[in-house]
């Protein structure tokens, strides 16, 4: 159905053929893809809605509680302060996800047309592009992520910011790679032999093949994203307290491990879950997007 | 192959000098004056406050500061912390090792168990044990590796009551076992890295023809994985491993924090806490030396490991 729906826009025809391959993707072969965006589904919910999962407050505070085990009022427990822990794995989806999701759009709205300009033209254009973004690649990523967020201010929005900028050059590399090999085919030398204009070139012969990588590589990022925000708020650099977020709940969890370990080995599960799928799904997609790799 | 390494070494002087410069600049822009920080609230005279800016190597315009450091630097003094009243050199040195150590032990566990993992799924295609072994790297690089020693301390430490679960330990024997546990935390995502890098490179290799050929000429078939494929198969591997060994330098950072070991990567984080200048720069700019050098020796290696790769 899906797929119906991309091949009715208005779209050039190599752009339908390449979106209704993505939308029919994992759904055909991939069994592993396909649970995987069935498990994505509460995890979409927890983000967009989390209150129809659950009735707790994820910030009610209630000493009385405190560490408290599984129980049909709190089927994960309770934390230090009494907080019901299922609720704030539920609420604490949306910094992650979302945070996420806005990491891979800015290194994709910044990354795509730098690599497309430096690939497609070459020569100068590339190496003001490329040069910068290669030193970029010098820096240990998470390392120039805590670098940056603690020189901007910690918060969530500093977080994404900081990786967003970071995933740039990958994504830029990758590109640039793909417009390469484009090109170079027959059908753009047919197109400059027609008269048509770079723009035209580039917007209706070359970006249709870009879709199929530049969304593999998305899915994939969204993965390395979630471990990377978990992993700077799981520093104190994320989403501030009291506010719900996978990563400072693992780190505030391990101070009481001992006593209670279902709140830290909640939200690590939360991460690794949210992970896991979206490692399946790119995964999938790959498969589903790259002839060869169908064939094995 | 020696002027190689002498090129690829210099052509490494002006990233470092991007990322020093970078560094710099970083630390410079964060709000907050650092000799204030350091004093934490103590009021002292003007006079007092000139001469610390003095010491620390704060007066100036930013960019003359940077070429007095760098001046500095090149001849290994990076003055002293502003926090810990030490010399940032010899704070580096003092931390390193459990660091160095940490990451050694991960390497080699990805290599000891992800190489064999990974040809013995390649050999045996499509049964339990590749199922397993592709399950495996599948949680491997998924699990946050805060989580993963998280876990490990619960099993081991807690449950089954093997292994420490904080701390550095007092004599080899026993720093040798606090490290266990965050070693395999840390090398997890490694070791699911190399045994799928070696499965699929050993699947290519074993399909083409010169193993049909030494198939047909009835070598065991040991001696056909071991000497014929696995080395036509490790240069993609040998890639994927010294690209993880960056990442691992910043996963001990995690893996320190949770597992409360002194390394670099604390020394790091507390510096970037305090806005301990000399020690940041110090640091990354140490952490970058060893991800290039790093590099350069797997490309020196890559020649080692196939004689057709030679460097001119």
């Amino acid at each position: 159905m899906i797929a119906r729906f991309y091949g009715s826009l208005p779209l050039p025809a190599s752009y339908r053929m390449v979106l209704r391959r993505i939308a029919a993707a994992p759904l055909v072969r991939n069994r592993a893809a396909l649970i995987a965006l069935i498990v994505l589904v509460p995890l979409l919910v927890a983000t967009l809605a989390p209150w129809l999962l659950t009735q707790a407050n994820p910030v009610a505070q209630n000493l009385a509680d405190s560490l408290l085990g599984a129980s049909a009022n709190h089927p994960l427990g309770t934390d230090k302060p009494g907080r019901d822990v299922l609720a704030r794995v539920i609420y604490g989806a949306a910094p992650t996800l979302l945070g996420a999701l806005v990491v891979v759009i800015v290194s994709g709205v910044v990354g795509v047309p730098l690599g497309l300009i430096a690939g497609y033209y070459g020569g100068k254009r590339e190496a003001v592009i490329m040069r910068p973004l290669d030193a970029l690649l010098a820096f240990p990523a998470l390392l120039l992520a805590v670098l940056v967020v603690a020189t901007f201010g910690r918060g969530l929005e500093t977080v994404v910011l900081a990786l967003g900028i970071i995933y740039v050059p990958a994504m830029a590399r990758l590109v640039r790679s793909v417009t390469l090999v484009q090109r170079n085919q027959a059908y753009v030398d047919a197109g400059r032999a027609l008269g048509y204009s770079d723009r035209r070139i580039i917007f209706r012969h070359i970006l249709p093949n870009l879709v199929g990588p530049v969304v593999v590589q998305s899915t994939i990022d969204l993965a390395y994203a979630i471990l990377d925000i978990a992993a700077l708020s799981f520093l104190g650099l994320g989403q501030q307290p009291p506010d719900p977020d996978w990563g400072s709940m693992l780190a505030d969890g391990r101070s009481y491990l001992l006593q209670n370990p279902l709140p830290a080995v909640s939200a690590g599960l939360a991460i690794m879950i949210a992970v896991v799928c979206f490692n399946l799904v790119g995964d999938g997609l790959r498969v589903q997007l790259d002839p060869r790799e169908r064939e094995r | 192959m020696a002027g190689y390494a002498v090129r690829r070494l210099l052509a490494a002087i002006p990233t470092l000098l991007f990322v020093s410069f970078v560094t710099f600049g970083l630390v410079r822009l964060a709000p907050g004056d650092p000799v204030l920080i350091v004093l934490g609230g103590k009021r002292i005279s003007p006079e007092l406050l000139v001469q610390l800016r003095e010491k620390f190597g704060l007066v100036g315009d930013p960019v003359s500061q940077y070429i007095a450091w760098l001046g500095r630097a090149v001849q290994f003094d990076f003055g002293e912390s502003y926090k810990l009243k030490q010399e940032v050199g010899d704070l580096i040195l003092a931390r390193l090792d459990t660091t160095v150590e940490l990451v050694a032990l991960s390497v080699l566990l990805a290599i000891l168990i992800g190489i064999p993992l990974g040809v013995l799924q390649a050999r045996r295609r499509e049964s339990p044990v590749d199922y397993a072994g592709s399950f495996l790297a599948f949680v491997g690089v998924s699990s946050p590796v805060y989580f993963t020693a998280i876990i490990g301390i619960l099993v081991f430490a807690v449950w089954l009551g093997w292994l420490p679960a904080f701390g550095s330990g007092e004599d080899p024997v026993d720093q040798l076992r606090h490290l266990i546990l965050p070693a395999v935390a840390l090398a997890l995502g490694m070791i699911a890295l190399t045994s799928r890098m070696t499965r699929s490179a050993m699947l290519e290799v074993l399909a083409s023809d010169f193993i049909e050929a030494a198939r047909a000429k009835g070598l065991p078939e040991r001696t056909i994985l071991v000497k014929h494929a696995l080395r036509n198969a490790l240069i993609p591997v040998l890639t994927v491993i010294s690209l993880q060994v960056g990442f691992l330098v910043v996963g001990t950072v995690l893996v320190e924090s949770t597992m409360g070991l002194g390394g670099l990567g604390s020394l790091i984080t507390d510096a970037i806490q305090n806005r301990d200048y000399p020690v940041i720069q110090a640091s990354v700019l140490l952490l970058t030396v060893l991800f290039i050098l790093i590099n350069l020796l797997t490309d020196l290696l890559y020649a080692v490991i196939d004689p057709r790769i030679r460097y001119t």
